[in-house]
């Protein structure tokens, strides 16, 4: 079985400059929304078929496919006399293997691979066009009109999407219909599974079906009746079936699921089926991909189980891009299959275990841990990473504090507890995707060391910033928050409960160590709001 | 070992129709027909089509040129020169004398001692290409060995994993760095098998000096020579002519006394009616041998853009006429080749002798050639000159 290794993709809607790798089997795309899930699949779909939104590319061809970015520093580069060629959006498909030596050679842009890439540039024909619109002055847009799209192997050959050895079956959450009113992707998974010979038996039968129409007597008996009302003695006038090839059987024949047109059962349903359909496609040559849209949107919990184990079980030698928010998804169907995305940067989970002893213990860490901790951090828009349950409940609680009540994850922002201190293994992966995260953390007694050396190697990435106390003497929250309450313990003792006779800063940051969770509960619980330390509030403001 | 094979036979013994027949036994392999030119790839697609109906998805018919810049330019072009990764090569550009000369402003060639200067290797885009980037023909092959070469065999074992089987038609058009690459392709897993006619030896694209002695139909001596061990050379198999008739046979077969004569097949034989066999035709009967001529005879000249008085008929120059079969055809010869007519021992440019054997051999039936007014024969029995029938 042949397999998509790696997709590359070049100046496509949000993605200016994009690689990410691929592997046999499953893969699961884990991000926020707006990350670029969908136009993931929607990139590999339109390299595979030509098909965008369910309609052929050549007919769709806008501006609005290319990068934003790139369109201004082109549209400004003319303007500011320092003209740069049409942009070029380039989608590059790269095979595993050696199925298919055609498709061998080293006009990709990684030089030599087996692949081919889906290219929409300039057309040089219209370089006497383009001169004039130039010197018009007024282009505002890219000028698609002058563009071509063109599928070449890395062999340099032009190719057609039929020679494609490996077909895709989108299943999305949006219906795209045919003007019959039918599904054009179920229309598709269909016809990709038909042998050459099926598919002529099917159109030559529809064409027949056509015929037969025509031969009616009644029709008959009409187009005499028509032509003799016409007037016209030597010439007929027929009504009679549009038997050009665009009225194929796609467009006129409809999928039925018990009876009932394929569109109009229910959106789990068809998912369901779609999904059955192109797992259960034999190819003897070539093979398939399956993309699939966040099944979550519209499966039910207990049919989100099913349909899990469907493709589980039947999975074997086909290759499924599935993209999720869904941490049930993503941690039934396997850490290891994770590629988690973020701004643009797409990480392997898998990957981080072959290359350096870092990543190794990186992943061997998320190995172990319950595989939701791992997606929160991707999933949320920025994280706060902490040393345990109590530090976890208060920052929770200063958040709100300072946020009209509202719970950090109201507004997307996920605080983390992490056992052990393992912050590291979070950041490590927090800057490969360039997630926004904090660590909150005490001094341990020695900041410059425990701080400052230890984190020192993050400065580079702005995403991530370390919030710790300088004074090594306030060496744990508890010390921290009796510090900073020091101007009012009567109300800090009501918050905690216990009685605020005879109390000192120290005896009550005793306390607290000794009741860690029932004192952090309180703090969470109270009607009062208390101050905290300087470093915390830092942190908080950090989340706007 | 892996049967490659030359089979070498004379014109008309079915060399085209073996591999064709050949590439239909074919089961779990893909196909590279190819030949050297346009017209015979045509011809062998006609061929498949009239025998079989269509031409099978595993059968892949391309012309000598069109798969070398396809599977032998482009899929490695990077790894001959780092500036080629990018290089857009947009085709082929034919030429018939030595490419790549350096041109003055008036794009008029720079000559200095009477030779014109030519760009070296080392100016890739000069050498291979013309302005257009279209690559000279006559360095095709050789670029692709370079290719090769520089990317560690991968273009040549790519080929090799795409296609079980090289059949290659006209075999004695290929020269120069084009042996190398067969010889490159016999060293592989896949069955190449070469047919060649030495007589028909017609084309000299190549300007390259490489394997010059090779040239002129000693396409056997190469192997021979040069990868004996790869190869087995048939020289027997074919050696019926199922085009023409004795008459054709004999009169082709004098051009090279040095070859086995070709033997007209039964069916051919019988075919001796009154218009049958080689005809001198004075040029003053060209118009009336064309109104009574039974078989539509086809024109064949050296070079077809020259004025004929008989523009209605079909007409090919003579390298353009290999590979196709009429009934009959209407020669107009050279100076050299009319000589020859009537005497034997004159003195034949290789080139000349392998067009005029070509030209001879395209008919079934009657070969017309139009000679001077008032010629005569002297006791030639092969000869006649035609005359009107009342």
């Amino acid at each position: 079985m042949s397999y998509i290794e790696k997709v590359k993709i070049t100046n496509y809607k949000c993605f200016k400059e994009f690689s990410f790798e691929l592997k046999k089997g499953m893969n699961i795309i884990v991000g926020n929304n707006e990350s670029g899930k969908s136009t993931i699949l929607e990139a590999i779909h339109l390299a595979l078929s030509g098909l965008l939104n369910g309609k052929y590319l050549k007919n769709e061809l806008s501006q609005y496919i290319f990068n934003k970015e790139t369109e201004k520093n082109y549209l400004s580069s003319l303007k500011e006399g320092t003209p740069q060629p049409p942009p070029t959006i380039s989608i590059e498909v790269f095979f595993d293997n050696n199925d298919f030596p055609e498709f061998e050679g080293n006009g990709s842009s990684d030089k030599e691979a087996c692949g081919f890439l889906l290219k929409i540039d300039f057309n040089d024909e219209y370089n006497e066009d383009y001169e004039e619109l130039i010197k018009t002055k007024k282009v505002a847009t890219i000028p698609i009109e002058y563009y071509k799209i063109t599928w070449i192997s890395f062999a340099r050959e032009n190719i057609s999407i039929k020679s494609i050895p490996i077909k895709s079956v989108l299943i999305d959450s949006a219906s795209t219909r045919f003007q019959n009113g039918s599904d054009v992707y179920i229309s598709k998974i269909i016809k990709d599974d038909l042998t050459v010979k099926e598919s002529v038996e099917l159109s030559q039968a529809y064409r027949k079906t056509k015929e037969s129409f025509m031969e009616e007597e009644s029709i008959k008996m009409i187009n005499e009746k028509v032509t003799k009302n016409a007037g016209f003695s030597t010439k007929k006038i027929e009504i009679s079936i549009d038997l050009s090839p665009k009225n194929s059987w796609e467009n006129a024949l409809m999928t039925y699921f018990d009876d009932i047109p394929f569109h109009q059962i229910g959106k789990g349903e068809q998912c369901l089926i779609k999904t059955n359909l192109a797992l259960a496609h034999e190819k003897t040559k070539g093979s398939n991909l399956i993309l699939m849209e966040e099944p979550e949107n519209h499966l039910s919990h207990t049919k989100l189980n099913q349909f899990i184990k469907n493709i589980e079980d039947k999975l074997k030698d086909k290759q499924i891009i599935i993209t999720t928010h869904s941490n049930f998804i993503a941690n039934k169907l396997g850490l290891k299959n994770l590629i988690l995305l973020n701004d643009k940067k797409a990480v392997a989970f898998a990957s981080l275990e072959k290359e350096t002893k870092e990543t190794k213990e990186t992943y061997e860490y998320f190995k172990k841990l319950p595989g939701y901790d791992t997606l929160r951090m991707i999933l949320c828009k920025k994280a706060i990473l902490v040393e345990g349950r109590s530090d976890e409940l208060i920052i929770q609680r200063a958040f709100m504090d300072k946020n009209e009540g509202m719970l950090p994850i109201e507004k997307e922002i996920d605080v983390i507890s992490v056992e052990g201190l393992a912050f590291e293994r979070f950041l490590y992966i927090a800057k490969m995707i360039k997630k926004s995260v904090a660590v909150v953390t005490d001094n341990d007694k020695n900041y410059n060391k425990k701080i400052e050396d230890k984190y020192t190697k993050y400065k580079q990435y702005p995403s991530i910033e370390i919030f710790a106390d300088e004074r090594n003497e306030f060496h744990t929250l508890e010390l921290q928050i009796a510090d900073a309450n020091k101007e009012n313990l009567k109300l800090l003792c009501d918050v905690l409960k216990i009685d605020s006779n005879k109390q000192t800063e120290e005896s009550i940051a005793d306390y607290m160590k000794r009741n860690k969770t029932k004192c952090a509960l309180n703090i969470f619980d109270a009607k009062e709001k208390i101050l905290y330390p300087e470093y915390i509030s830092k942190a908080i403001d950090w989340c706007k | 070992m892996n049967n490659n094979k030359l089979i070498i036979a004379a014109a008309g013994s079915g060399k085209t129709t073996l591999l064709i027949n050949k590439a239909m036994e074919i089961k779990n392999g893909k196909v590279l027909f190819t030949t050297y030119t346009d017209n015979n790839a045509g011809e062998i697609k006609q061929k498949f089509i009239s025998e079989y109906k269509y031409i099978p998805k595993f059968i892949t018919i391309q012309t000598w040129f069109s798969f070398l810049i396809k599977h032998g330019a482009k899929p490695y072009q990077g790894s001959y020169n780092e500036q080629m990764f990018g290089y857009d090569i947009k085709g082929l550009k034919l030429v018939n004398e030595k490419s790549g000369y350096k041109i003055d402003k008036n794009d008029k060639p720079i000559i200095v001692n009477k030779h014109r200067l030519y760009w070296p290797e080392q100016d890739i885009k000069k050498h291979f290409f013309d302005i257009r980037d279209r690559i000279f023909s006559d360095k095709l092959s050789k670029f692709v060995f370079k290719a090769n070469k520089s990317s560690d065999n991968k273009v040549i074992n790519r080929i090799a994993r795409i296609y079980t089987h090289i059949f290659i038609d006209e075999a004695q058009d290929l020269a120069g760095y084009d042996l190398e690459i067969v010889k490159l392709l016999l060293n592989t897993n896949s069955t190449i098998i070469l047919v060649a006619d030495p007589r028909q030896t017609t084309y000299s694209t190549h300007q390259e000096s490489k394997y010059k002695k090779y040239a002129d139909g000693k396409i056997k001596d190469f192997f021979l020579e040069k990868c004996k061990k790869l190869i087995d050379i048939d020289e027997d198999s074919l050696e019926v002519s199922y085009r023409n008739n004795q008459e054709i046979c004999n009169f082709s077969s004098a051009l090279y006394p040095e070859f086995p004569k070709s033997k007209p097949w039964a069916c051919c034989r019988d075919n001796t009616g009154t218009y049958n066999g080689v005809w001198l035709v004075q040029k003053k009967d060209v118009e009336l041998y064309s109104y009574q001529d039974k078989y539509n005879s086809v024109i064949l000249r050296w070079d077809k853009k020259k004025k004929s008085s008989n523009t209605l008929r079909p007409a090919f120059n003579f390298g353009e006429s290999k590979g196709k079969t009429f009934e009959g055809v209407l020669i107009y010869p050279t100076k050299e080749m009319e000589k020859w007519i009537f005497d034997h021992r004159t003195e034949l440019k290789n080139k000349t002798r392998a067009k005029f054997y070509v030209a001879i051999t395209r008919a079934k039936y009657s070969a017309a050639i139009v000679v001077n007014d008032g010629v005569r024969i002297n006791g030639s029995p092969d000869l006649k000159i035609w005359t009107p029938r009342k």
